[in-house]
């Protein structure tokens, strides 16, 4: 058969005033008709230029230098712009950045019908209208018809991507180009779409150009990957053969740098527990703590409603833990870091620090509270003051907290710096041009100089890659050993929570729902919702559980207008009549671990003995 | 329902606004104030006559008290009564302090009501021309940043901005009117009287308006909607005009929306100079005879007149874009 | 050039670094703005906006701003009448109030018959030498151009500042205080309260300086909002520091440079404003001469002696270009470096 895509010899570079940088260099690959290919590399690598390219979308400063990107044997790079329009209703493209992508200004449904007549001038307006809805309601909208007249700022993220996939679809194209349509998702979701993306080609006969920056996910959806590093394709071979044996030495390192999960067990931190640590170690302790934010109601006078990002949160923190909190967006995680860091007060409930309440501190009592609790940020770019020397951000938060001596200040910003690995000669110069792993270790040294014994990292490890991640896990791992230091990581990242920490809770909407030790979390998870994450989550090993058994379709109900019941009964493959009527609560599974679902055994006999 | 809500919402909003202006500007103008009454009945009145009159209208009260009372009448509709102007319509007064009495005083209604439809006239001609005008140079250079359009732009904005509207005034009709013969200039005999100071109007409101609409232009461009838009097979003048316009004029919508009272600033000193009997010339001679009910009467109107445009403005920026919220 | 994937995945301000990556693309980058955002290798460059500049933000607008050619001319231009101003009065040595009857309503040089060196602009219906009195106007003029406008920037920003990072009901209620100052038509409240009694120089200042701060309050109070927000202010706060400390020691030197370069704008605005209140008799008053009040005067003279109202008027046409110019080419540098922000 011959491929409805075949790219030749391609060279893209960036032009500068006075001098070019290649940024893909001789790219050739064939897609065959209904054949999903996949594409990866590492950020950078130029794998959105790739796929740019072939949709014939490059413009200054990047310029095409060389080679073919034919479709059906028609040259695009040569089209005028006219005849490339024509042939946009068989080429479509769905991008990393589903929120920009549509007109603010207009419906969604709008929007498409709009694309679908500038493509297909034949298709009457009535007739495009109908083929959008099914098609939107194929993508499992809910109230498909209603959502059609909605604006995109009213979808949320997961949502307006399939309504992109639609608006690519929907002109029955030949080829559709998708350029890390999951990266803005959370995994759930993500995984949703692309089980989506597949059944909708196999019903349109679409062959697909499928790109991302991550192994595991191009593994979801493509038969046959490419992987690109650094402009070069260094690999071509069937997805499966390519993970099992990668010949080029890149796409092993790809390979191996995918954390796992299940496999051999990860080295935890050391935890220094002495055995039979009782709970009254707790250094922090949350009790039913629940945060609710006014949000103005729209189109209304002036009446308002209750955002309840944290609902009644009680958990224990054992000094010298490795806390995590984890969960997807929304599901109120930053919140709670507020409350721990004492950003914010709870509107209910208490946050106690080795037994004081940290809502009522204030004056010298509050500082002590900051020296003993700390916070690494998650941005390195976003949380360094810009225009401060390392040295004076380092000295800040010692002059806030009474130092003079300024002998004795250079002293201790020297050792910290020392301490976190970062070279002191930094001392005088601006975090300018530093990686991101370094700029990491400032954060941490900033919070390390007032010798805490409690670090919350918020997403502290998100924004680095893996090689960073280890060593500065490593870093962590030494200091705690080295000072007795307390972490809670607040992320989204179980594979990191995987390897570096001991205790975990998991949240969603609000509530922790499931609270357990790393190992038991893991392989015998409580509560639906964790199991939907880990089934979820981008591996290559052999999942212990499939998204197919443990997700349903759907996104989380907004935190202003709860459902009655259980908060994940709209997405939980288990749900039954009590879920509708009966919110669970946190039920002791075993020795020390809780989850918050009516099938934990003894969670239901509590209900039934309420009911009767 | 929402846009019901949202009325209701922001006219209660614009009272507070409404009644805090009237409230600061009383205070000021009571505070500021030498004595009105001398001026009004005159340098030869004796003084036992002076306080008399002040008394009986009440300005030897606590200024609470009078401004209590003023804005009773305000609320009724009655925004009291000018101190100079006789009500049969005669520029200037009080050169007799005995025939002056109260009743035979103009109100303060009446003068504004007469004056506003000159202004809104003047106002409108002006905003349409300077519109025409900025959208034409301002998209043409916002849809190519760096391009002669775009130079240009810069140009006659930077030049119009430079020209201080009376001298410009002064300068086009003696050009226009004296020299050319083309306009009629001074005073009001018919709508081509309203042209020439709507011409130096527009060349003072154009500036904004180009700068504006040419980064707005600009910027809708460079969004990812635009970019994608082309991507997903929509032509060039479609995605210029049915997206990139639409959603550049919000800014413009708001633009406006302040501008009032720049060009409320600008008619004043237009009218001033081409004698032209709206809003602004009663602004300049209530100012100069110190006709202090007046003053008030008109910061009173023109506020509410704010008010209300920026509630039309941002209604209508709100039907073109939903995500905004007021 | 993986833009998209250079952030990461949850980053907070997630707009921010997707508006570069349009810009970018955007086909229209003028030559130079694609080497500034492209110069430290583009691919691994972290998609930062402004922080991550060499230098301070305020020192590459003034060098952005100086490449252009409109720059160039403004500054020459101003330079040459501020100096001008400065001592031409006093080295020629006219007093700009001395009549001279001989001399009357001669026309600038080289027009006319009666023209003479002496008065290089001419002189008026009572025979006091232009130049002199225009240069004398454009001292003040200055004067309180530039002084209104510190006295906006001052309480714009202070009042902006502190309704933006503190938010909740002290926000509400500098806002709404904002918005009923807006509403008034400030010309009319300029001219009620200098009409009610003789406008001395400092309350002129404080009237117009008076006039414009709701503007420079709401921009502070935006600018504050989306930096309050930030990780690195987060950090201050959570390592204990007062909010004076981190209003006073982050935020303001940042946020208000940047400010200060639209502000030139505005002294050109205020110039025109001072020369209305002038021109209506409101200004500094006689015998100062002001553009306003000479333009004012020579009205009368329009028909044969058109200089005496034009004059000035050029050379505050003149001023307020080169004003212009230089604001224009801040305000362009500023919204090329801040990404159009």
């Amino acid at each position: 058969m011959d491929p409805v895509l075949s790219v030749r010899d391609l060279s893209v570079a960036l032009t500068l005033p006075g001098r070019e940088r290649t940024i893909l260099d001789a790219i050739g690959f064939d897609v065959a008709p209904r054949e999903i290919v996949g594409v990866v590399g590492a950020s950078g690598a130029g794998k959105t230029v790739l796929s740019r390219a072939v949709v014939n979308w490059i413009a200054a400063p990047l310029a095409i230098r060389s080679g073919h990107v034919s479709f059906r044997g028609t040259d695009l790079l040569g089209l005028p712009p006219r005849a490339m329009r024509r042939l946009r209703r068989d080429i479509a493209y769905v991008g990393a950045d589903p929120m920009g992508a549509l007109d603010p200004t207009l419906p969604v449904g709008r929007q498409i019908v709009e694309k679908l007549r500038a493509v297909m001038p034949d298709v009457s307006r009535r007739e495009a209208q109908a083929r959008v809805i099914a098609l939107l309601d194929a993508v499992r909208i809910p109230s498909a018809t209603a959502r059609f007249h909605d604006y995109p700022s009213q979808f949320s993220g997961g949502m307006m991507q399939r309504a992109l996939i639609v608006d690519a679809m929907v002109s029955n194209p030949a080829l559709l180009v998708a350029d890390n349509v999951t990266q803005p998702l959370d995994v759930t979701v993500a995984a949703q779409v692309i089980r989506l993306m597949r059944e909708l080609t196999e019903r349109f006969e679409t062959a697909i150009l499928f790109v991302s920056s991550s192994l595991p996910v191009a593994r979801e959806a493509a038969s046959r990957t490419l992987v690109i590093d650094q402009g070069r394709l260094v690999e071509e071979q069937p997805t499966e053969a390519l993970i099992a044996a990668p010949r080029h030495a890149y796409t092993r390192e790809l390979v191996a740098q995918i954390p796992v999960i299940w496999g051999e067990r990860p080295s935890l931190p050391a935890v220094p527990r002495a055995a039979g640590a009782r709970p009254t170690d707790a250094i922090i302790s949350l009790r039913d703590v629940s945060q609710t934010y006014r949000v103005k109601r729209r189109g209304s006078f002036a009446a308002t409603s209750d955002l309840r990002a944290v609902r009644n949160v009680t958990f224990d923190i054992v000094k010298g833990d490795s806390f995590a909190v984890v969960g997807e967006s929304g599901c109120g995680k930053s919140t709670l870091m507020r409350l721990l860091s004492r950003l914010e007060r709870p509107s209910a409930g208490q946050v106690l620090c080795e037994g004081r309440d940290i809502a009522r501190l204030s004056g010298a009592e509050l500082l002590g509270f900051r020296r003993k609790l700390q916070l690494v940020l998650q941005d390195p770019f976003n949380s360094l003051p810009p225009r401060t020397g390392i040295g004076a951000m380092l000295e800040a938060p010692l002059r806030i907290h009474g130092w003079r001596d300024p002998r004795k200040i250079r002293e201790r910003v020297r050792a910290v710096m020392d301490d976190v690995g970062l070279p002191v000669a930094l001392y005088d110069e601006l975090p300018l041009g530093l990686s991101a792993g370094q700029r990491q270790r400032i954060n941490v040294a900033r919070a390390m100089v007032l010798e805490p014994e409690i670090l919350l990292m918020d997403e502290t490890l998100s924004a680095l890659d893996q090689t960073e991640q280890f060593k500065l896990l490593a870093l962590f791992e030494k200091l705690q050993r080295a000072h007795g230091l307390t972490y809670i990581y607040i992320s989204h990242d179980l594979a990191m929570v995987r390897k570096a920490c001991n205790r975990i809770a998991v949240m969603y909407l609000g509530e922790v729902v499931e609270l357990a030790d790393n190992e038991r979390l893991f392989f015998d998870p409580g509560h639906p919702y964790t199991r939907a994450l880990l089934s979820a989550m981008p591996a290559l090993e052999a999942r212990r559980f499939r998204p197919e058994d443990c997700l349903m379709e759907g996104e989380p109900p907004s935190p202003i207008d709860l459902p009655q019941g259980c908060a994940f009964r709209s997405r939980c493959p288990q749900a039954f009549e009590a879920c509708l009527h009966h919110p669970p609560f946190l039920t002791v599974r075993g020795a020390r671990d809780l989850a918050a679902c009516h099938r934990v055994p003894g969670a239901g006999a509590a209900l039934l003995a309420g009911a009767a | 329902m929402f846009v019901l809500s949202f009325l209701a919402r922001r006219l209660a909003q614009g009272a507070v606004i409404i009644f805090l202006v009237s409230l600061l500007i009383f205070t000021l103008l009571r505070v500021m104030s030498g004595n009105p009454v001398r001026q009004m009945v005159g340098g030869m009145a004796p003084d036992s006559l002076v306080e008399e009159i002040a008394t009986t209208m009440g300005l030897r009260d606590p200024i609470i008290v009078q401004f209590g009372r003023y804005a009773a009448g305000v609320v009724q509709g009655d925004l009291g009564r000018s101190f100079v102007r006789p009500a049969n319509g005669a520029a200037t007064g009080g050169a007799n302090f005995d025939d002056l009495t109260r009743g035979a005083r103009a109100g303060v209604g009446d003068l504004i009501l007469d004056a506003l439809p000159m202004t809104l006239q003047l106002a409108a001609l002006a905003l349409a021309i300077a519109l025409a005008f900025s959208a034409l140079l301002g998209i043409a250079a916002g849809l190519r940043p760096g391009g002669v359009f775009d130079r240009l732009a810069f140009a006659v904005s930077s030049l119009f901005i430079s020209i201080p509207n009376f001298w410009l005034g002064i300068v086009l009709a003696l050009l226009l009117s004296v020299k050319l013969g083309w306009l009629p200039a001074i005073g009001y005999g018919g709508f081509s009287y309203t042209v020439l100071p709507a011409l130096v109007l527009a060349v003072e409101l154009s500036p904004v308006l180009i700068r504006t609409l040419s980064s707005a232009v600009a910027a809708q461009m460079g969004e990812a909607y635009v970019a994608a838009a082309q991507v997903r097979g929509l032509s060039r003048p479609r995605i210029v005009a049915a997206h990139a316009l639409r959603n550049a004029s919000v800014p413009l919508l708001n633009l406006l929306g302040v501008q009032f009272s720049s060009l409320l600033g600008g008619v004043i000193i237009v009218e001033y100079i081409f004698d032209y009997p709206g809003l602004g010339l009663l602004t300049i001679n209530a100012v100069l005879q110190r006709d202090f009910p007046l003053i008030q009467g008109i910061a009173i109107v023109t506020s509410a007149i704010f008010v209300l445009i920026n509630i039309l403005v941002d209604l209508a920026a709100t039907t073109i874009d939903p995500r905004l919220e007021y | 050039m993986d833009a998209v994937e250079t952030f990461p995945k949850r980053s907070q301000s997630k707009w921010m670094p997707v508006r570069r990556k349009r810009a970018r693309q955007s086909k229209n980058l003028e030559p130079c703005s694609i080497a500034e955002r492209a110069d430290p290798a583009p691919a691994l460059a972290p998609p930062r906006v402004d922080v991550t500049a060499s230098r301070s933000i305020g020192r590459r607008i003034l060098d952005r701003a100086a490449r252009s050619g409109g720059f160039r001319i403004g500054a020459l231009l101003l330079a040459g009448l501020v100096l001008a101003a400065a001592l031409y009065p006093e080295l020629s040595g006219i007093d700009p109030a001395m009549r001279d009857i001989r001399a009357r309503l001669l026309p600038p040089l080289f027009l006319g018959d009666k023209w003479s060196w002496a008065h290089p602009l001419g002189t008026d219906q009572i025979g006091r030498d232009m130049l002199v009195r225009c240069l004398v106007g454009l001292r003040y003029s200055l004067l309180i151009g530039v002084a209104s406008v510190a006295v906006t920037v001052v309480i714009g920003c202070a009042l902006g500042t502190v309704a933006g990072y503190f938010g909740g009901r002290t926000d509400t209620v500098i806002m709404r205080i904002t918005d009923a100052q807006l509403s008034i038509p400030m010309i009319i409240l300029a001219i009620a309260v200098l009409g009610a009694d003789r406008p001395t120089i400092p309350a002129i200042i404080l009237v117009l300086g008076l006039s414009n701060w709701p503007v420079y309050a709401r921009v502070m109070r935006s600018v504050v909002m989306a930096e309050r927000g930030r990780e690195y202010v987060r950090a201050a706060q959570v390592s204990g520091a007062t909010h004076p400390r981190i209003l006073l020691t982050l935020l303001v030197p940042l946020l208000v440079p940047p400010l200060l370069f639209t502000s030139v704008l505005d002294v050109a605005r205020m110039m025109i404003f001072e020369s209305t209140l002038g021109f209506l008799g409101l200004g500094v008053q006689p015998p100062t001469p002001t553009f306003g009040s000479i333009i004012a005067d020579g009205r009368k003279y329009l028909l044969n002696a058109w200089w005496i109202a034009t004059m000035p008027g050029v050379f505050l046409c003149l001023t307020l270009t080169s004003i212009n110019l230089i604001g224009a080419a801040f305000e362009r540098a500023r919204n090329s470096i801040h990404g159009g922000a």
